[in-house]
């Protein structure tokens, strides 16, 4: 009986069940597909309204309408796994610490955070993926057969792409959670969570709109300390710019900043659990 | 052979005070002000193999407390323990899989599907071997009657089948040790019923090591024959159910129906000890223990009496007033 | 009349303290409210830079910046946040019926904890606001002559068009909510207002950005009171008698949904009540 726990079909069954569980209510399944796909849609039209009025967001900084819709689309295909796969967790386990249900979590013999952060799945929000991966499909064939200055990219984009997107998707989860996990200390939490949605909203814009007395900072603390602005723009710039120079750096960076995040959070975790009262009776 | 093991078991806790008024809110964003609370204090306990044991007490005695250190939800503040050689709180995994806590009227089945989707990732993530499962998961089925329910929602079903279910939940894996924490709260007499039918079986069968805490004195009587009575933190009494009247209870009750021309009345009644009751022709009087040969010869002598009963006081208000007097004690 | 006062305090504190009995909370929660806008504004320069700073649709760089911020304080008059969600939940659960018993008007009362929460909040909440105009001070300093910082007039209309919008936010979600009188589940309806509020209610851009035909669509809608109006009548975007026109408007659509939410609760408690409680 000394095996080690099955984490893959743990997951899987995980999944399966929020699947049954999302198809038990179907109509109310179709209502948030509906819902996330609008709000998105809303927001992609807000940049053609901006389009309208520009050619590019910063100047010279290569991203035009469509690198900048490569962009959008990265943006959503990260956004969407997080909120798929553990949006609904990490909102949970306030509740959960509030409630003593942790309690339950804490009694089972696997890893305590890898149960917290994925037993319920959204998958409404996969919705969102999809017009991604449409967006980007569109946006990069737009680049490709453009008349002037076509883009080209290789396999190693294509690989890289995904892996990156990856990257981007443990950071903010990792971010997610260690906020979670501080409402151990700090009780009722909404500020906390409106807080992870304020700072990854600064993930949603190219890094170069970045700059001046207070724009550089900025930049330079959301890249090398909280590293939210690796999360899109490195796969972006995978896909519609050459891995060379300051891109071959962030990517690598990247990479780097993934491990350290997971780590962080993790830390920050198995301190919160010591510090854990459970609920009284 | 010793299974559980504890040894000056301590948790206390900082409760923080929030005062009336604005001012007090405002200086509150900078400085707060706590009380230790000492939930736990100072427990020392052994149990053995297969043994059934009740932790009875009243509502913050610690009873909770003490089965979440065992289940190592919670750290203690100070003490040991060791479950089937292991520390609770370091929450090892193989520790985990061979102990198995139920809370009464708490939930961790999921909700919106059905209770057998929740035992299969009970057994993925307890890594049961199919034929075991089958197995144990038949036999629980029968024993709980539960087989009709299992494909239903578990929102759609009664408080008393959600804990059979949770019940069944638990033990799937065949645990060594069953924590657990008031079963029976909140469900009507019939489920209480079938629950302690159950568990009693249940560890005749299994010889499952069972710690039960319970402010219902019926799931007690019914179930186990030691019994640790926790009050404020402490240990107040270890030992059986039969023992506590004794050593707790320093009178006896006396019921007594006279013959219907004369009986006495309340105040005549009064001399010999509390009466508890006057219904003619019945009586009740609390009489201490010592007492009772005399009071009853002059009865006998004086009055025509039809029936006698001398019982011990219900068990419930023995423990009532002990936890009463022990609040008072330490005032 | 006394009465009155004394409840009205009682409620404000209450309100106050329930705010603050998490301090981390509070502290954080005021601040971080101007967090979206400097994404916004960086936004923005980038959009300018490109565009060489010239003005885009009758908006310099500073006034976009000037714009955002006012935002803040027009959303912070005209936002009910639960209030239509309260009144559907309300509805459904059956709690109505105790207005119904008391002589407690539903819609006076609601209104009365609005005003009453908001004025809790925002007075405290004012330090953080006051400190964020002041250190963007500059923003301000380039605007037209007949802008609120310079015309008084301007100033007094910009007052009246926001309490018109707080009154205007509130009977609009008021309306909605007691739409939970015939339909139970109002959540979907609520969604749906709440993506046009945020897309074309101003919050996100100056609904003079808009081309035809949506500008004028959007024209026609009271959405653009509930952000976008008060922030163009400080920034001088009427003058004289299109000032005073464009304030009735609002008037009549204040109106009009005072209007629509008396006539639904009259119609919707009617209709409750032939269900037998």
């Amino acid at each position: 009986m000394n095996q080690r726990p099955a984490y893959g079909a743990i997951f899987l069954t995980f999944v399966r069940n929020s699947l049954m569980r999302d198809m038990s209510f179907r109509t109310n399944f179709v209502i948030e597909c509906i819902s996330s796909l609008s709000w998105a849609a809303m927001n992609l039209g807000f940049y053609l309204l901006i389009f309208q009025y520009t050619d590019e967001i910063g100047q010279g900084s290569g991203w035009g309408k469509h690198e900048f819709f490569v962009f959008l689309a990265t943006s959503m295909l990260v956004n969407s796994l997080v909120q798929t796969f553990f949006m609904p967790n990490c909102e949970e386990l306030s509740e959960l610490i509030r409630s003593g249900g942790l309690d339950f979590a804490l009694l089972k013999p696997i890893d305590t955070q890898f149960l917290v952060s994925l037993q319920k799945s959204d998958w409404s929000s996969l919705s969102n993926f999809l017009l991604g991966l449409g967006l980007l499909g569109y946006s990069q064939w737009q680049l490709a057969t453009r008349a002037t200055d076509p883009l080209t990219f290789g396999p190693v984009a294509l690989l890289l792409y995904p892996v990156y997107v990856l990257c981007g998707v443990v950071i903010l989860y990792s971010l997610m959670i260690a906020l979670s996990a501080t409402s151990i200390w700090m009780g009722r939490n909404q500020t906390l969570y409106d807080f992870w949605f304020y700072i990854t909203n600064f993930s949603r814009y190219p890094m170069e709109i970045y700059e001046g007395t207070w724009g550089s900072p900025l930049r330079w603390a959301f890249t090398y300390m909280v590293p939210v602005l690796v999360v899109v723009n490195v796969p972006a710039r995978v896909m519609v710019q050459p891995l060379r120079g300051e891109n071959a750096f962030l990517a690598l960076f990247a990479l780097a900043a993934t491990v350290a995040s997971l780590a962080a959070s993790r830390w920050i975790f198995r301190r919160a659990l010591e510090s854990y009262r459970s609920a009284s009776s | 052979m010793r299974i559980i093991e504890i040894e000056g078991l301590r948790k206390s806790y900082r409760v923080y005070q929030k005062r009336e008024g604005l001012m007090a809110s405002l200086k509150g964003i900078f400085h707060r002000e706590y009380r230790e609370v000492q939930a736990v204090k100072g427990i020392d306990l052994t149990v053995d193999e297969g043994e059934f044991v009740a932790f009875l007490g009243p509502n913050g005695a610690g009873k909770t407390t003490t089965l979440k250190l065992l289940s190592g939800v919670i750290n203690p503040t100070s003490g040991t323990a060791r479950v089937m050689g292991f520390v609770p709180w370091k929450r090892d995994n193989e520790y985990r899989r061979r102990f198995a806590l139920v809370m009464g009227q708490k939930n961790q089945l999921w909700w919106d599907l059905p209770a057998q989707e929740s035992f299969r990732l009970h057994q993925q993530i307890y890594r049961i071997a199919p034929s075991d499962y089958d197995r144990t998961l038949g036999e629980l089925t029968e024993l709980l009657s539960i087989g009709k329910l299992l494909r239903q929602p578990v929102r759609e079903l009664s408080l008393g089948e959600r804990m059979k279910m949770e019940l069944t939940a638990a033990l799937l894996h065949s645990p060594q040790v069953l924590f657990l924490d008031e079963p029976t709260i909140g469900l009507d007499v019939i489920a209480q019923h079938n629950i302690q039918q159950f568990l009693r079986h249940f560890q005749e069968v299994r010889r499952t090591t069972i710690l039960l805490t319970s402010h219902y004195m019926k799931d007690v009587a019914a179930l186990c024959r030691r019994v640790v009575i926790i009050a404020q933190g402490e240990i107040k009494y270890d030992g059986s159910l039969s023992g506590i009247v004794d050593r707790f209870s320093g009178h006896k009750v006396i019921t007594l129906q006279f013959a219907e021309d004369e009986p006495p009345r309340e105040a005549d009644l009064v001399r010999y000890g509390q009466v508890l009751e006057v219904q003619p022709p019945r009586a009740k009087l609390r009489i201490a223990r010592a007492e009772v040969p005399r009071v009853l010869a002059d009865v006998l002598a004086r009055y025509t009496v039809e029936d006698v009963a001398v019982e011990d006081r219900p068990l419930e208000e023995v423990i009532a007033e002990m936890f009463a007097q022990s609040e008072t004690r330490s005032d | 009349m006394v009465g009155r006062v004394i409840t009205w305090w009682t409620i404000l504190r209450i309100c106050l303290e329930e705010r603050l009995v998490y301090r981390g909370d509070f502290a954080l929660g005021t601040l971080m409210r101007f967090l979206p806008i400097v994404t916004q504004i960086f936004l923005w320069s980038a959009v300018f830079t490109a565009r060489d700073w010239r003005p885009l649709q009758g908006y310099g760089y500073e006034q976009f910046v000037a714009y955002y911020l006012l935002t803040m304080v027009s959303r912070a008059f005209s936002s009910m946040p639960g209030l239509a969600s309260g009144i559907a939940g309300q509805i459904r659960q059956g709690e109505i019926k105790k207005y119904l018993i008391q002589p407690v008007d539903l819609i006076g009362f609601l209104l009365l904890t609005r005003v009453a929460h908001k004025a809790a909040y925002y007075s405290v909440a004012i330090a953080p606001f006051a400190l964020v105009f002041f250190l963007c001070r500059s923003y301000f300093g380039d605007l037209p002559d007949h802008a609120a910082t310079h015309s008084l007039t301007t100033a007094a209309a910009f007052v009246v068009a926001l309490v018109m919008s707080f009154l205007l936010g509130f009977f609009l979600e008021t309306s909605l909510g007691l739409v939970g009188f015939w339909f139970l589940e109002v959540n979907s309806l609520l969604f749906v207002y709440m993506l046009m509020n945020f897309f074309l209610s101003g919050h996100m851009f100056p609904l003079d950005m808009l081309p035809e035909p949506w500008r004028t669509i959007v024209e026609l809608c009271p959405l653009q009171y509930l952000a976008y109006f008060p922030v163009a009548v400080f920034l001088g975007k009427f003058q004289g008698g299109e000032l005073a026109r464009a304030l009735l408007v609002e008037f009549a659509w204040l109106a009009f949904f005072v209007a629509l939410s008396r006539i639904l609760y009259w119609r919707g408690v009617k209709r409750y009540s032939g269900y037998g409680g």
